[in-house]
């Protein structure tokens, strides 16, 4: 591997910096989750794990959302780097929904004394893992990158209007939340104002941590093609240059 | 442009050609089968297409009936960007695969009926069709209790009622007896004769020099024209 | 081309496949059956637990069945490379989906038909004075299912390990439509409550409107190769 290689590969240094300060405002987030807000009248310190679980759920909806929006910006013009944003949206999604369900055990457990509540978020959230993993099964299963993108965009486009759908079945068929201090929807917000200004602030934190993965990936797909772009150059026949055969 | 030195006196450019492939790549995952193809072909000609066994002449065809997409590059069907405009290239093209293509559980004439319905071609020559190809006492059989010869009949009297411009023809002489393949090539004749352009994959040799005004081979992901029988 | 003439024939070509082979009818029949006497074992003898499981065993039983018959449908396409010999002609691919749509749906209300009063009786639960909305339930319910399972089942139809694949990737997709069919039958039968049941049949129905626009617009991502 040549210097000049190794120099691609290397992050960029404003994503350094910007990493330094994600760590700076994970400190700041947990400063206010873990100390500075009070706790809560009915459950204690246990509404400090909420800081953490509801902000990364909330993330964790807004990638399926980009995931979608990627997956049908591929089908529609055909950019390899659609495909990879939609992929690495959806592994951010997977993990950020994966936690969230760690999280709401973890909430649950003390408060509910079970592990598992079929509480409408938590449920939802579990769905929509068994949905993000449909839609890598699926494109472990397809080995042409084409074919691949545009199945696997299909599948988080059908994905992602399940949602909603979901969402409404869950909450109607029973909700089991302990608090419905503020809701998905954002209405009815009656939590203290440190409470909310907390929640927001380790919501921006967990925003900007999928963001920057989602940078990062999109650097790597972008390395990946052009790497692949140069191996495959030599095989293919610049157009006309056999001239064009006339029957 | 470089011209090929082989060619007939040139179509004029005037016309919009029946085929024409503009740096074609075709990719299955890693492996670059079509490495680029530059083609032209005039209306009315009947061109067959030579190549070992994977050599690219199925995905070709398959391309430009628009069930694959190229990789890179743009293939057009009397002006029809096969990706595009799809739905106008299948217009005016049919085809034949290997296998005949015809559903099993149901029987010869309502395969006809729904290819050609489908299409909106008449519907009123079924019998006619199926009496050119030698199927008029099994039309009413279900295709599954056919042999893979009468399948492929079968599938060329699909071709006689699509009325199609281009027909696309993958292997047509294969699986066929002896008059089943002179059949096809009286097919082939009449389409010449009625204007139709022909595209055919074959391994046909010989057989093809004497049907094609033009016959092409694809090597190593390339095209290129082929002047005699090989010797 | 009149567009709706060939989403006719598309669905009439896959219901005189069907009235032939027979392949679907046998299976999804067996199976629901099957599916409905062994969840009855499970539950046991308890009469009240038997009725309140009755719509929920129905609707399990339906999901199921409509797996196999919208897998099944494409099996039959794809021998001798039929379908794509169908798809080269200039039927727009909308009207194949709908046409495969139809042709499942009308065969999953029917069985769905079937199976409500083999349900009832084997399970004692009562059908009540609101019956007549279980039909628009079955109807609306059945093609939820089809709607995700036809377009899937294309998707699978060349994948490797399709037939556990199918199920995997539309069971958590019609989550809602089974929750919604399960609690709106079940609102319907006994003594009924019409307004509960309404309020999921609306669900039923949103869920139905937008994946019938979504999948009609995308299902040539899912054909074209």
């Amino acid at each position: 591997m040549t210097t000049e290689t190794r120099g691609r590969w290397e992050r960029p240094m404003w994503m350094k910096a910007w990493a330094a300060v994600i760590v700076a405002l994970f400190a700041v987030g947990a400063y206010l989750g873990l100390v500075w807000s009070p706790p809560d009248v009915n459950q204690g310190n246990l509404i400090r794990i909420m800081y953490a679980h509801v902000s990364i759920a909330w993330i964790g909806f807004v990638a399926v959302g980009f995931t979608a929006l990627f997956a049908a910006l591929f089908l529609w013009r055909s950019k390899r780097m659609d495909d990879v944003r939609a992929v690495a949206s959806a592994e951010m999604a997977l993990l950020f929904s994966s936690l969230t369900i760690i999280g709401g055990m973890t909430y649950s457990r003390p408060t509910l004394n079970t592990f598992w509540t079929w509480d409408a978020k938590l449920t939802l959230t579990a769905l929509m893992v068994a949905l993000l993993v449909g839609y890598f099964i699926v494109r472990s299963l397809i080995d042409d990158p084409v074919r691949r993108g545009r199945v696997s965009a299909v599948v988080a486009i059908v994905v992602a209007a399940s949602l909603p759908f979901n969402y409404l079945a869950a909450e109607w068929f029973r909700t089991l939340h302990p608090s419905r201090s503020i809701s998905l929807d954002g209405s009815g917000v009656t939590m203290a104002p440190e409470m909310l200004m907390t929640l927001l602030f380790n919501t921006f934190v967990a925003g900007l941590v999928y963001a920057w993965f989602m940078v990062d990936r999109v650097r790597l797909g972008r390395l990946e093609a052009q790497l692949e772009a140069e191996r495959q150059a030599h095989e293919a026949v610049p157009s006309t240059e056999g001239g064009v055969v006339r029957v | 442009m470089p011209t090929d030195p082989h060619a007939d006196p040139a179509p004029p450019p005037v016309t919009t050609p029946a085929i024409a492939l503009r740096g074609v790549q075709r990719r299955y995952g890693r492996h670059l089968v079509l490495r680029g193809l530059d083609l032209e072909v005039a209306p009315g000609r009947v061109v067959a297409l030579h190549g070992s066994n994977g050599a690219g002449k199925t995905t070709l065809l398959r391309l430009l009936a628009t069930r694959l997409r190229p990789s890179a590059g743009e293939a057009l069907v009397y002006g029809h960007d096969v990706i595009r405009e799809g739905h106008l290239a299948r217009g005016r093209l049919a085809t034949i695969a290997v296998f005949g293509g015809s559903y099993g559980t149901l029987t010869a004439r309502e395969n006809l009926h729904l290819a050609t319905a489908l299409r909106g071609a008449p519907t009123d020559a079924l019998d006619e069709a199926l009496g050119r190809v030698g199927l008029e006492r099994v039309a009413d059989h279900l295709v599954r209790t056919f042999s893979s010869g009468m399948r492929k009949r079968l599938g060329l009297a699909r071709l006689l009622l699509a009325r199609a411009d281009l027909w696309l023809l993958d292997e047509p002489h294969a699986a066929l007896d002896a008059d089943g393949q002179a059949l096809v090539d009286t097919l082939v004749h009449e389409a010449r004769a009625a204007g139709t352009t022909v595209l055919m994959a074959t391994h046909e040799t010989e057989r093809s020099f004497d049907l094609a005004d033009a016959v092409l081979r694809i090597d190593d992901g390339l095209l290129s024209r082929v002047d005699a029988v090989p010797t | 081309m009149n567009d709706l003439y060939a989403v006719w024939l598309v669905a009439r070509k896959d219901l005189l496949q069907e009235s032939r082979s027979k392949a679907v009818t046998v299976a999804t029949l067996f199976f629901s059956a099957v599916t409905l006497v062994v969840i009855a074992f499970a539950i046991g003898q308890d009469t009240r637990l038997l009725r309140e499981a009755a719509m929920g065993a129905l609707w399990v039983a339906l999901a199921f069945a409509s797996v196999i018959s919208a897998a099944q449908s494409y099996q039959a396409d794809l021998e001798d490379g039929a379908f794509d010999a169908l798809l080269t002609t200039p039927v727009p691919r909308p009207a194949v989906y709908l046409g495969k749509l139809l042709a499942n749906w009308a065969f999953m209300v029917v069985l769905g038909l079937v199976m409500l009063p083999v349900t009832i009786v084997l399970y004692g639960a009562e059908a009540g004075p609101h019956w007549p909305w279980l039909i628009p339930t079955i109807a609306l319910g059945t093609l939820g299912f089809a709607l995700i399972a036809v377009l899937y089942a294309g998707l699978t139809a060349n994948l490797r390990a399709r037939e556990s694949l199918l199920p995997v990737l539309m069971f958590p997709v019609v989550v809602p439509i089974l929750l919604a069919a399960v609690r709106a039958s079940g609102a319907l039968v006994g003594i009924g409550d019409l307004e509960l049941a309404t309020g999921w049949l609306l669900l039923l129905a949103g869920f139905d409107l937008v994946y019938v626009v979504l999948c009609t617009a995308i299902y040539h991502f899912v054909v074209e190769e």
